[in-house]
């Protein structure tokens, strides 16, 4: 029902834009930008876009509307952003390493190619964490790793799906640790990973610090490692895998910005400017703060260099994810 | 005594003007969103989430739950009235309640709806307040080995929906499961009967899918009798008859029962409870012939189930803070950025806001049936407009909610595609009830079944190992055995009978 109050709303400011811009000068932004989404409504991706869009719209001056085009893993946006007129009205989020894993993966048929994105600006990094219950065995990742080699393939190790960027963790660590072999459970997500968890179908899960830094923080359960150069702010006693001494062992999940390719420098400034400063606003920084959310902006060179080595470390473990037997 | 002094705490906080408004307007949009097919409480829920960035959290919180479960309610009345379920949880409701109000008996069922939902919601409630903690523990021994078992005693009331022929009914199951298969398979990710169309690989939505063989076939219907009339007679009673209420009650006690028990259960989703309900009320009666027909039991347990489910599924949420539904994960989404993690924890560092929001259960439950029983005269009056605009209407409703699913156009050819085959299936007498049960179970079979297998390294001894997993698939063989008997042929049954 919203929705479509939404967009007749959106039509109607597209309509009185297009009437009063007839003579006028010509600057951008004149009617509403469509800002896409490629998770449904409700996800994480999606509820921080539309803090973003509330607070770029009023710097703006034109509504930006946030378009959920769900499904197939985020390929279905993706494929929509990149086969959109590059004139600035419509953009989307990109995730990587979910947007570089659906390019590389031969089976998804992908039409669209990771040089058919301009990167506007990074908004999140959420770095990986491993996890355990508060009762496990496992108290350090040294334990789990010598369990995994003592015993391979038999410690249950739940992924948020296959291809995901938890999936490509495990293999990176297996990669960094010879000699262990994790037992992989592809969970449907998060919430799903804390079920069995608890349960005890499964004893290791793989997932970002987001999804269960607030549970971490209350002895829930455990956190045994974060896979970032740096801990985290939101849990400072939780040691990174580098500190451990698994340097390699460096994966998140982030979400940006993005116009299709081709569309006009100057444009792709002022969206810049605009979503920088709204991704800076108190509002959106104390939002996605208390829900354990790193806002970590990056934007032109910095985030296509970061979009770049993301493919290349992503087309590693893809490929790799794909030969390994037991998958 | 220490639950009975928060709860009243919580119940005076709820019945502040501020927190009744918010349950009141909660209750309103989420019957809207029911109402518009397509739009499901997940969806609505999400796009009213910012919102609620404005409203202090227990006042938000509130309002969303209302939504949630008033959405439960607002998908029954396309259902009854035009045969399209506002959401997925009310398709079980097309099989009894269109036909009843073809009958002059819309009111009747949607009245019935109305309060089985009432009761139902109120008692998973309670039940919620006195009993949550521990239970939520026992449901979570239900892994996955556990979940294909239950899968399988699903797929074994197959029989109990088939109709005339029972082969019939098997073959529209497999159909079912066929197209369940449709999209990025599970174990290798590889897709599957996709054609390379991205739009496929989440499979065929399960509401496009639905809206088409019931909705869109009902108008197929229509047109091909101009003159055929929706409503038979006139439309008398918002109230069930005294001889309605008898067959109700029972209908409405067990719906409870079987909502409640399986909202414990995280994963199981709300449409499972409401086809369990009905299979159970068709089993135990007397005329089970009657049920298809415009049985009234056939209305009252589904949408008393969903209303126990939706509220029974907050359980999980609010003890272990594990979200057991898309729309609970969302409503979990609301929690957490509002600074609150839904878990053990929060009834120790914010019992009030806990306890406030589950008081204003009860509060929200008793303002949908106030709301709703005035509404129902109003929505069955829609009958009476002439057949060629409710036709248009209908349809225009079905395009605008297959699009607002995902904005995709595929999802509108979907519904249509399989409107025309609805419509055949109509035109030759095959049952459209065992193939949305194929199509329901078929993702769970599949992903619990590889889930488990993952778990065990491949090896099958997983599902005899765990008891209750044993206990689930031995029910499953007997629901099979007493169905074969039942359905043997004559001879078979005479033989039997006559040892």
């Amino acid at each position: 029902m919203s929705r479509l109050v939404t967009a007749t709303f959106a039509a109607t400011l597209a309509l009185a834009a297009a009437l009063g811009g007839a003579g006028a000068q010509q600057s951008y932004p004149t009617r509403p930008i469509q800002l896409m989404v490629a998770f449904p409504a409700g996800g994480s991706t999606d509820i921080a876009a539309r803090i973003v869009a509330s607070i770029a719209e009023k710097e703006l001056g034109q509504s930006v509307v946030v378009v959920n085009k769900g499904g197939a893993g985020g390929q279905i946006g993706w494929t929509e952003l990149t086969r959109q007129r590059p004139d600035g009205y419509y953009i989307g989020f990109i995730n990587l390493p979910a947007t570089n894993t659906v390019i590389l993966d031969p089976e998804r048929k992908a039409i669209f190619t990771e040089k058919d994105f301009v990167p506007i600006i990074n908004q999140v990094l959420d770095p990986g964490l491993i996890w355990v219950r508060a009762d496990s065995p496992y108290k350090t990742v040294h334990d789990l790793i010598e369990a995994a080699k003592k015993a391979p393939n038999t410690i249950r190790t739940a992924t948020t799906g296959i291809l995901s960027d938890d999936h490509l963790a495990i293999l990176m660590t297996e990669e960094a640790a010879p000699g262990a072999l994790f037992r992989l459970v592809h969970l449907e997500g998060g919430a799903a990973q804390l079920k069995e968890i608890m349960a005890g179908n499964v004893d290791v899960a793989f997932d970002n610090v987001g999804s269960i830094a607030t549970r971490v923080k209350s002895g829930e359960v455990r956190g045994l490692a974060v896979l970032d150069e740096v801990r985290s702010k939101f849990l400072p006693d939780v040691p990174t895998m580098k500190e451990l001494g698994y340097p390699t062992v460096i994966s998140s999940s982030t979400r940006g910005i993005a116009a299709p390719k081709g569309t006009p420098e100057p444009i792709v400034k002022r969206l810049r400017e605009v979503l920088k400063k709204a991704m800076e606003h108190p509002d959106h920084v104390k939002k996605l703060e208390d829900a354990g959310i790193a806002i970590k902006i990056m934007e032109g060179e910095e985030y296509a260099r970061y979009f770049a080595d993301t493919h290349a470390k992503a087309k590693k473990y893809t490929e790799w994810a794909r030969n390994r037997p037991m998958r | 005594m220490d639950t009975l002094q928060h709860l009243t705490d919580g119940l005076v906080a709820a019945l502040g003007w501020q927190n009744l408004v918010f349950a009141l307007i909660g209750c309103v949009l989420g019957t809207l969103i029911g109402v518009l097919p397509g739009l499901g409480p997940a969806a609505g829920t999400a796009i009213l989430i910012p919102l609620t960035f404005r409203l202090d959290p227990t006042g938000g919180l509130i309002m969303l739950s209302a939504i949630y479960y008033g959405a439960m309610y607002g998908g029954t009345i396309t259902s009854v009235l035009i045969n399209v379920p506002g959401e997925a949880a009310s398709v079980v409701t097309c099989f009894d309640g269109y036909q009843m109000a073809r009958q002059g008996r819309g009111g009747t069922a949607l009245g019935i709806a109305a309060i089985g939902s009432f009761v139902g919601g109120m008692v998973a409630t309670l039940a919620l307040v006195v009993v949550a903690p521990p239970l939520a523990r026992v449901a979570l021994s239900f892994g996955p080995p556990e979940f294909f078992a239950l899968m399988l005693v699903g797929l074994g009331l197959v029989t109990s929906l088939a109709g005339r022929s029972l082969l019939a009914g098997l073959a529209m199951a497999v159909l079912g499961l066929l197209i369940a298969m449709v999209g990025i398979d599970p174990v290798r990710g590889a897709p599957r009967f996709t054609f390379g169309i991205p739009s496929l690989y989440d499979g065929l939505g399960f509401i496009p899918v639905v809206m088409g063989l019931f909705g869109v076939a009902e108008i197929l219907l229509t047109l091909e009798s101009p003159t055929r009339q929706l409503v038979a007679t006139k439309f008398t009673a918002l109230l069930p008859s005294r001889e309605e209420w008898r067959r109700s009650v029972g209908a409405i006690s067990r719906g409870t029962g079987i909502g409640f028990v399986l909202g414990l259960i995280p994963g199981i989703g709300a449409i499972i409870p409401t086809f369990t309900a009905y299979v159970v009320e068709k089993r135990l009666s007397k005329t089970p012939e009657k049920f298809g027909q415009g049985a009234i039991e056939g209305v009252a347990a589904p949408e008393t189930a969903n209303n126990a489910y939706a509220n029974a599924a907050m359980i999980p949420l609010l003890t272990l803070g594990i979200p057991s539904s898309p729309t609970i994960a969302v409503l979990m989404g609301a929690f957490i950025i509002n600074g609150l993690t839904p878990g053990p924890f929060l009834f120790q560092e914010r019992p009030d806001l806990v306890w406030t929001v589950i008081a204003s259960f009860f509060l929200g439950n008793a303002l949908l049936l106030i709301l709703n029983l005035p509404l129902v005269g109003l929505w069955a009056r829609l009958l009476h407009l002439p057949h060629q605009y409710v036709s248009v209407g209908t349809l225009l409703f079905c395009v605008l909610g297959a699009y607002s699913l995902q904005q995709n156009v595929f999802d509108i050819a979907v519904m249509i595609v399989c409107g025309i085959i609805g419509y055949g299936m109509r035109k030759i007498d095959l049952p459209i009830a065992p193939l949305v049960l194929g199509l329901i179970l078929g993702p769970f079979i599949e992903k619990s079944l590889r889930t488990s297998l993952e778990m065990s390294g491949g090896d099958f001894s997983i599902f005899f190992t765990r008891p209750l997993c044993v206990a689930l698939l031995v029910i499953g063989a007997l629901i099979l055995v007493a169905s074969a008997l039942r359905l043997a042929p004559a001879e078979v049954r005479e033989a039997r009978d006559a040892n």
